[in-house]
């Protein structure tokens, strides 16, 4: 039970979001946090709420947020962030707001564009649930900026 | 408009990535399993290429409480008057080790008769098949081993016909399957019950499924019917003394089956004497004494032991008494 209790902490801490202390170097903090999908009816209107991931199971659908704040005051340039999908996870949604990697993070293109090379030695078309990796780039992040980069994704 | 001449360039190379297929588990993540997320970035900081990490957010995989079952018998199975084996396959679908408690129950509404459950048994050489004294027999708490997520559990009722029951005659047992740790409505939530410390959660299944496995009742039935034909000495039918009376037992094998070693005894009416060679059986002629044949004659009366009798045949006995 003791270290369940513990654990339990752990996961409320990085799921609200302290994160660790960056070093003095990093003009830019990123925050990562999660949260599981819990749809419930009211009245007859089904009702959606993002909640702390508590009792996730497989199947259920998870909101990742990448929150970004540049603290220094020169602008980020390039500013390209990466999210390896947990192994356990699939992406659940393509979005335009990134790109996605199909082999580990070693190239990068729309879901459309990618390809997969089976086994058998044939093609398909890339599926979300080949997805590895998801990037977003943005060409500049100014002074005092902030915003999130969301994705979603379901527990396999 | 870094990210579009990045997006362009990046369509000119060929995005083929060869992917060995990961094995899919049909309950999902193993229970207890943390889904660790990280997010990394790279910038220019003024001409100074820097990166950044996140914090990593994990979350734990709790246990889901699910499973199935069917029969695995392709048709209804055929019960005589003994017993016979019912067959059905349980799969743990949740995500964690979980034993089930079984729950065999014989009298379904709509069954003709209600067969008599001696015991649910499982099968421990995986050949499907029921092996007595080899697959083992469930203990009172009627629990089976613990199946890993995915894995599957040929059980077997094992049951017996009752009396009174009629050819075609048919019956459905029903097997209950319940994860031990508990049942509910899906989501319904068992705190730390879980493998790995996990809480174990209901699934889609409510934690319990239930199957029908089908009887048909094949037994044969045996109607006796007898007959006499009286020849008196004057040419005539009257029964006098000295008049020949000829007795014919014809039994009747209806239904499914067969009855094994069936003997016809009929004594030798009072006031008559048998009239010794004229013992048949199906029209051949048996000799009288108790030997190597199947009829004998005695004080008891004629005795015929008709062997295996199938049902949709019929045996015909007879034998001649002269009135006294």
């Amino acid at each position: 039970m003791n270290s369940r209790y513990i654990l339990g902490l752990a996961l409320a801490i990085t799921g609200f979001g302290f994160a660790p202390v960056a070093a003095a170097q990093d003009r830019i903090q990123l925050d990562s946090e999660v949260e599981v999908e819990r749809t419930k009816s009211e009245g007859g209107q089904t009702k959606v709420d993002y909640l702390p991931p508590v009792g996730v199971v497989p199947g259920d659908r998870l909101r990742f947020t990448t929150g970004y704040d540049n603290r220094g005051s020169t602008a980020a340039e390039n500013f390209v962030v990466t999210n390896p999908l947990p192994e356990a996870v699939a992406l659940a949604k393509n979005e335009d707001a990134f790109v996605v990697s199909v082999d580990q993070g070693q190239t990068f293109g729309t879901l459309a564009e990618l390809q997969i090379k089976e086994t058998t030695g044939e093609y398909r078309a890339a599926e979300l649930t080949d997805v590895t990796h998801i990037r977003w780039t943005l060409e500049r992040v100014a002074p005092g900026e902030t915003g999130t980069l969301t994705y979603f994704g379901i527990v396999r | 408009m870094t990210k579009r001449r990045l997006s362009s360039s990046l369509r000119l190379l060929p995005f083929i990535a060869i992917v060995a297929a990961t094995p899919a588990l049909a309950g999902g993540v193993p229970a207890g399993s943390i889904i660790e997320n990280t997010a990394s970035a790279t910038y220019d900081d003024s001409g100074v290429e820097r990166t950044v990490s996140s914090n990593t957010v994990e979350v734990m995989v709790e246990e889901l409480l699910d499973v199935t079952v069917t029969s695995q018998d392709g048709s209804a199975v055929s019960i005589g008057s003994g017993s016979a084996v019912l067959t059905y396959e349980l799969t743990n679908t949740g995500n964690g080790p979980e034993a089930f408690i079984l729950t065999a129950d014989p009298a379904r509404t709509g069954n003709d008769f209600d067969p008599t459950v001696t015991g649910i048994a499982y099968d421990t050489n995986g050949n499907g098949i029921y092996d007595e004294g080899v697959d083992l027999l469930l203990g009172a708490d009627n629990r089976t081993p613990v199946l890993n997520a995915d894995d599957t559990l040929t059980v077997f009722i094992l049951v017996d016909t009752p009396a009174g029951v009629n050819d075609g005659q048919t019956a459905s047992v029903n097997l209950l399957v319940q994860a031990a740790t508990g049942t509910g409505q899906p989501g319904t939530a068992f705190p730390g019950q879980g493998e790995g410390g996990s809480d174990a959660i209901v699934g889609a299944t409510s934690a319990d499924d239930d199957a029908d496995g089908q009887l048909t009742a094949a037994v044969a039935a045996v109607t006796l019917s007898k007959s006499a034909v009286v020849s008196d000495p004057f040419g005539g039918n009257e029964v006098v003394p000295g008049a020949t009376v000829t007795f014919t037992i014809v039994a009747n094998v209806t239904g499914t089956g067969s009855f094994d070693a069936f003997t016809i005894n009929d004594r030798i009416p009072d006031f008559t004497t048998y009239s010794p060679g004229t013992l048949t059986f199906g029209g051949a002629s048996l000799t009288d004494g108790a030997d190597g044949d199947a009829g004998s004659v005695g004080s008891n009366g004629v005795s015929v032991n008709l062997g295996t009798v199938t049902s949709g045949n019929s045996y015909a006995v007879s034998f001649d008494v002269v009135v006294n």
